[in-house]
């Protein structure tokens, strides 16, 4: 498997960059507007420290009261300004987070195939669930967090710094140890608590897939199997978590010790200042203050830069789905005729050696063949090649004389549609189920396709095409989804259709409902079927054998039945009774 | 709440010490805002440098200390929670493996996602009232005592004040909190939507329409952007109000407090001290306002873990499992009602016999019928089903899980090697060396045809495989369960529909093998697939509930007119027939 890339650190940088030009104003007012509450903030210390220095003068009541009632005043300002400094930012964080989420699907929807599949879905789903809202937590959440608390730290250093330059240094000096612990511990944290959160992660699946598969517990006695598994997970969840707790150790219990630090210079620098009177004591006292209140937000800073790490790499992954090259548009959008030609076909899967050896063979339109095997003899493979997932390594597939793969990608998937066992019902109503093959069809056009293939159950439904379907609505059952499915090929209406084995995956009773709503598709359509009960077979035109890669008989079912080959030999065991020519009623 | 209390109890010692520390730790914040008023008053304002110097010192000394308690309260806390947090994993690890087939039909699986994912974290997030809640308390009287020295009237105002701007506060933030989880329920449909889309890529893939989902896509999104807008005008107006009510609060303080300074009746250095003890005082209140809150929810998930732990097994009728820890075995001698060796199994309701150390096909026109046999052939209901004479209600149920096995078509592959899947335990056989293992692991996938599976995957057997396989294709799916049924040996095997997602080629292959792999052990198939069930030694027709017709394949096939229609077709010909007959025909 080949992963989907990351971005690059200068990628990552520069997408940032990107970002925050395109918002270029909204970033300015709201840093301005924080600027400016952070300033309103300040005031309240140092207005206690004039309250300190005239009391000490002796003032009266009254100069106490207004002193106080500014205080309350700035206290009200700084929230006001806040506030709408806060919705700024929050639009701002919301606004990126949408355009980065739709960017997102749409790279997804634009990679090619074959490039998901070799990567595992696994990788994308994560990315687009936990990466992408790890983004959105950190865009909307972290970053406005990180700045208001980097606005307010420059300001109170910066207030220090105005009261007395030496004052301000004297803060200053306090701060080393703080920043050597936080560069220790960011070097650390992240991968750390990525493993706890996988850690955990695990047990609760351990816990659930237990749940799900208690009856197979109980059937084949896996209770103490299962008890050891989970234990065993319990006990990496523990690990996981102390060696956080660890980490957390050394780095909060240095930097709790450093709060103080910057506070005892300052007020053993202002004993010595205010020994030469080159402050006052309200100033000593303001600068005390500020640097206690300076606490709270670098606290903040420290506690979020880790999660803010977590959404850089985050973005990464998210960004790497942008640089896989999306599915080329196609050379040519034109072709004539519905004829299906492989010459010389050889395919190998990435690093693999060739699974298809030269496969020849023409499909007329509007003739049904099946193609059977044992597994692994390429079916599938060769029913990719057909549809144009895949290009062939050497030779060609051609419809109407033109390459598959140089279709325009739309306009191939309007012509031939691949139907697989997997099915997919979309979480939607059944309309968009179903409008997506075919986005003129009509209301109409859609309820009797679906009474086409036979989706009786749709009757039943209670808004009817409105009906919301999949997670938390309504759950169709495996036969119902493939309707569903076959449903949506009515509407598409392909002039071939490729079925690979398309309803192995269900239970007999379902496939014999499904089947028989597949015949109604099959109506007027050139079929190639990728047969895994032989009736398939005998019921088509042609049918094609194919072991180890290539094609070893090819011909009518009579033809090859009478020639006494390999499906002559499957086609009698499976019939085994007296009169293998005696057709079962 | 005896959950919860039974979670304390189990470790008295730490949380002992988690109270005690808590408690220093949460004293100890208020020493800071003293020992500023004493280097304000004593040093600078008395300008003595020595005094200044004592006071600074001890500022630093406290930090540390305070770091050292602050720390080692995290560290008591984090081992007192995950604790209870491994304790309460162990014993829902122990329900869920031991209650058995109950548990799909009476709890969710969600259910148990739910308590694996929060309600063990969150009645674990309750202990926590036992360290800080303690301190909380304690804190709040002492600060108490030392306003009550500066001013009784001020140490009244704050007293009363601060859990009062906590109780305005407080419910303001969860208001924040509601509204906040409207976003996220949104945010999450919009990620399960993305998710839709990437599980869905194939299919789009196949028959088109990216672009649309891609315009659908977005359109949700803009929807979810205007949510966050909305929630954003009022969350930010809330976070205003609940930093400006504090700040307000300690506005009035000061200002009480300065006019007191004028008059004399506080010093400076308790001006500043009072401003530094509303600030502290925040903080136990704050606490004991989350400890009420984190009750509340950690009483309710504590309920729901023990809603599952009173879950009981099924009435499967007569003797039931022998407790928990009992050790399953096949041959002790108390367990006298079950047959030695092997012997013939009966079920009245059908009229089924099958006949010990043969290869017995039941072919029924019902799948729920079918379904309905395995089950009673397999205890999973009572029934009034025989087993060399003794009915099967009256056998010690662990015999009979170690001596029938009913592999049902949809058994659960639990993530693992392919190799722990396919051979869960192997200490379970006489054989125990790991060649012996990797023998008959091969001979089974043989006989499974289940061999091209482990070729194709990147590291053979020693593969991990997610739980339900989901990597594999259907097919694969099901030769891999019926590997690990061979593997299990069981002297009765039930098999239900072990085919039915393979191709024709394939399953002659498992028709000719698997009757070797079972030659002479009792073995059940579930099927209507010709190719299984002309391998049999005896076939019967189950048909509206009944055993119509037993006999071979091949009889039945000229003497019983429903079983050539049931088998002769796994599909419908007639519907085949005539797709073909309306194509488009040469």
């Amino acid at each position: 498997m080949s992963r989907l890339p990351v971005a690059e650190r200068h990628t990552v940088r520069r997408a940032l960059r990107d970002l925050i030009g395109r918002h270029r104003r909204a970033v300015g007012v709201v840093l301005v507007l924080h600027s400016a509450a952070a300033v309103a903030g300040l005031a309240p210390p140092w207005l206690l420290g004039t309250i300190v220095d005239r009391v000490t003068a002796g003032a009266s009541v009254a100069t106490v009261d207004r002193l106080a009632l500014a205080i309350g005043g700035c206290v009200l300002v700084s929230a006001l300004l806040s506030r709408y400094a806060q919705y700024a930012g929050h639009r701002f964080g919301e606004r990126a987070v949408a355009e980065l989420r739709e960017e997102f699907v749409a790279r997804t929807l634009g990679l090619p195939v074959s490039v998901v599949e070799r990567a595992g879905s696994g990788d994308l789903a994560t990315r687009s669930s936990v990466d992408v809202s790890t983004v959105g937590t950190t865009v909307r959440d972290v970053v406005p967090t990180i700045v208001i608390a980097s606005v307010q730290l420059t300001l109170l250093f910066g207030a220090v710094f105005l009261l007395h330059p030496l004052l301000g240094l004297a803060a200053l000096a306090g701060l080393p140890s703080i920043l050597a612990v936080t560069r220790w511990y960011l070097r650390r944290a992240s991968s750390a608590y990525l493993t706890e959160g996988a850690a955990a992660a695990e047990l609760t699946e351990t816990l659930t897939t237990t749940a799900e598969g208690a009856r197979t517990v109980e059937a084949l006695r896996l209770a103490d199997d299962r008890i050891q598994h989970g234990t065993t997970r319990i006990a990496r969840v523990w690990r996981a978590r102390r060696a956080t707790l660890a980490l957390r150790t050394v780095f909060f219990s240095v930097v709790e010790a450093s709060y103080p630090l910057p506070i005892a210079i300052v007020l053993l620098v202002g004993g010595y200042l205010l020994s030469r009177d080159m402050v006052s004591l309200g100033a000593v006292i303001a600068a005390a203050l500020y640097l206690q209140q300076a606490i709270e937000p670098l606290d903040r800073l420290l506690q979020w830069t880790e999660q803010a790490q977590r959404g850089l790499a985050s973005f990464a992954r998210v960004l790497g789905v942008g640089l896989v090259p999306p599915e080329p548009p196609g050379t040519t959008a034109e072709s004539r005729g519905e004829r299906l030609v492989v010459r010389q076909a050889r395919f190998a899967y990435a690093g693999g050696h060739d699974v298809l050896h030269g496969i020849d063979l023409e499909v007329r339109p509007g003739e049904r063949l099946a193609v059977v095997g044992p597994s692994g003899a390429g079916k599938s493979t060769l029913a990719r090649l057909l549809a144009g997932i895949d290009a062939p390594r050497r030779g060609v597939v051609s419809i109407g004389g033109c390459p598959v793969t140089d279709l325009d990608p739309a306009e191939r998937r309007r012509r031939i549609a691949l139907v697989t066992q997997e099915h997919h019902v979309f979480i939607g109503s059944v309309r968009d189920n179903l409008a997506f093959a075919a986005p003129d069809a009509t209301d109409e056009q859609m309820r009797s396709a679906l009474a086409t293939v036979g989706a009786d159950w749709y009757a039943d439904l209670p808004d009817g095409l409105d009906t919301a379907l999949g997670d938390g609505a309504r759950q169709l059952g495996a036969a119902e989804a493939q309707q569903l499915a076959l449903a949506r090929l009515v509407l598409a209406d392909p002039h071939t259709l490729i079925l690979d084995e398309a309803t192995a995956a269900l239970d007999p009773t379902t496939a014999r409902r499904t089947e028989r709503a597949l015949a109604a598709v099959l109506v007027g359509r050139t079929v190639i079927a990728i047969a895994h009960r032989l009736n398939t077979a005998h019921d088509a035109d042609r049918v094609a054998v194919l072991a180890d890669g290539r094609i070893t008989e090819i011909g009518s079912h009579d033809d090859l039945v009478a020639a006494g080959g390999a499906y002559a030999a499957l086609w009698h065991s499976w019939h085994a009774h007296a009169h293998a020519d005696e057709r079962p009623r | 709440m005896r959950y919860l209390w039974w979670l304390v109890r189990r470790q008295p010692w730490r949380v002992l010490r988690g109270s005690l520390i808590g408690t220093a730790w949460m004293v100890g914040l208020s020493l800071r805002p003293y020992l500023i008023a004493r280097a304000v008053d004593d040093g600078l304002r008395g300008r003595d440098t020595r005094a200044l110097a004592l006071w600074v010192g001890a500022i630093v000394v406290a930090g540390a200390g305070l770091s050292y308690l602050g720390i080692m309260r995290h560290r008591t806390m984090t081992f007192i929670r995950e604790d209870a947090k491994a304790r309460s994993a162990a014993v829902v690890l122990r329900q869920v493996s031991r209650v058995g087939a109950v548990l799909p039909r009476r709890a969710a699986a969600g259910e148990v996602a739910t308590i694996g994912g929060s309600d063990i974290d969150w009645s674990a997030q309750v202990l926590t009232l036992t360290g800080p809640g303690v301190g909380a308390v304690v804190a709040y009287a002492i600060i108490a005592v030392l306003l009550w020295s500066i001013s009784p009237m001020l140490a009244l105002c704050v007293l009363v004040g601060v859990p009062a701007v906590a109780l305005v506060v407080g419910p303001l933030l969860r208001r924040l909190e509601r509204a906040e989880s409207v976003y996220r329920k949104q945010q999450g449909a919009l990620t399960a939507r993305s998710g839709d889309i990437v599980a869905g890529l194939r299919v789009l893939a196949g028959v088109g329409g990216r672009d649309l989902f891609a315009r659908r896509y977005a359109a949700r999104s803009q929807d979810l952007l205007a949510e966050g807008y909305r929630v954003g005008a009022v969350n930010s107006w809330i976070d205003a109000a609940t930093v400006a009510i504090p700040g307000l609060f300690l506005a009035a303080v000061v200002w009480l407090t300065a006019r007191m300074a004028v008059t004399g009746d506080v010093t400076i250095g308790e001006l500043v001290a009072v401003y530094g003890y509303v600030a502290t005082l925040i903080v136990p209140v704050w606490f004991l306002l989350e400890g009420s809150y984190q009750l509340i929810r950690g009483r309710v998930a504590a309920r729901r873990i023990v809603a599952l732990l009173n879950l009981s097994p099924d009435d499967v009728g007569g003797p039931g499992r022998r407790g928990p820890n009992a050790v399953p075995d096949a041959r002790r001698p108390d367990v006298g009602a079950a047959p030695d060796g092997p012997a013939d199994l009966h079920d009245p309701a059908t009229g089924l016999t099958v006949r010990a150390g043969r290869l017995t096909g039941v072919a029924a026109d019902d799948p729920a019928a079918a379904l309905a046999l395995a089950d009673r052939l397999g205890r999973y209901v009572a029934s009034d089903c025989t087993w060399g004479g003794t009915p099967l209600t009256g056998i010690a149920l662990d015999e009979i899980r170690a001596r029938i096995l009913v592999a049902d078509h949809d058994s659960y592959l639990f993530a693992g090697t392919l190799r722990d899947i396919l051979l869960p335990r192997p200490e379970a056989h006489d054989d125990a060396r790991p060649e012996a293992h990797d023998d008959r692991i091969h001979a089974a996938l043989r006989a499974a045809s289940a061999e091209d599976v482990v070729d194709a995957l990147p590291a053979g057997l020693d593969t991990v495989i997610d739980a339900r396989a989901r990597s594999l294709s259907g097919g694969q799916r099901q030769r891999v369960r019926l590997a690990r049924a061979l593997l299990a040996e069981p002297q009765v095997l039930i098999l239900v529909d072990p085919t039915s997602a393979v191709d024709a080629h394939t399953e002659a292959r498992i028709a000719e093998r698997l009757r070797a792999a079972r030659a002479g052990l009792t073995t059940v198939v579930l099927a209507t697939s010709p190719l299984l069930l002309s391998r049999a030694d005896v076939v019967a027709h189950l048909a509206e509930g009944r055993i119509v017709a037993t006999g071979t394949h091949p009889d039945l096939l000229d003497e019983d007119p429903g079983y050539r229609h049931l088998v002769a077709r796994d599909s419908d010909p007639a519907v085949e027939r005539s797709a073909v007959a309306e194509g488009v025909h040469p």
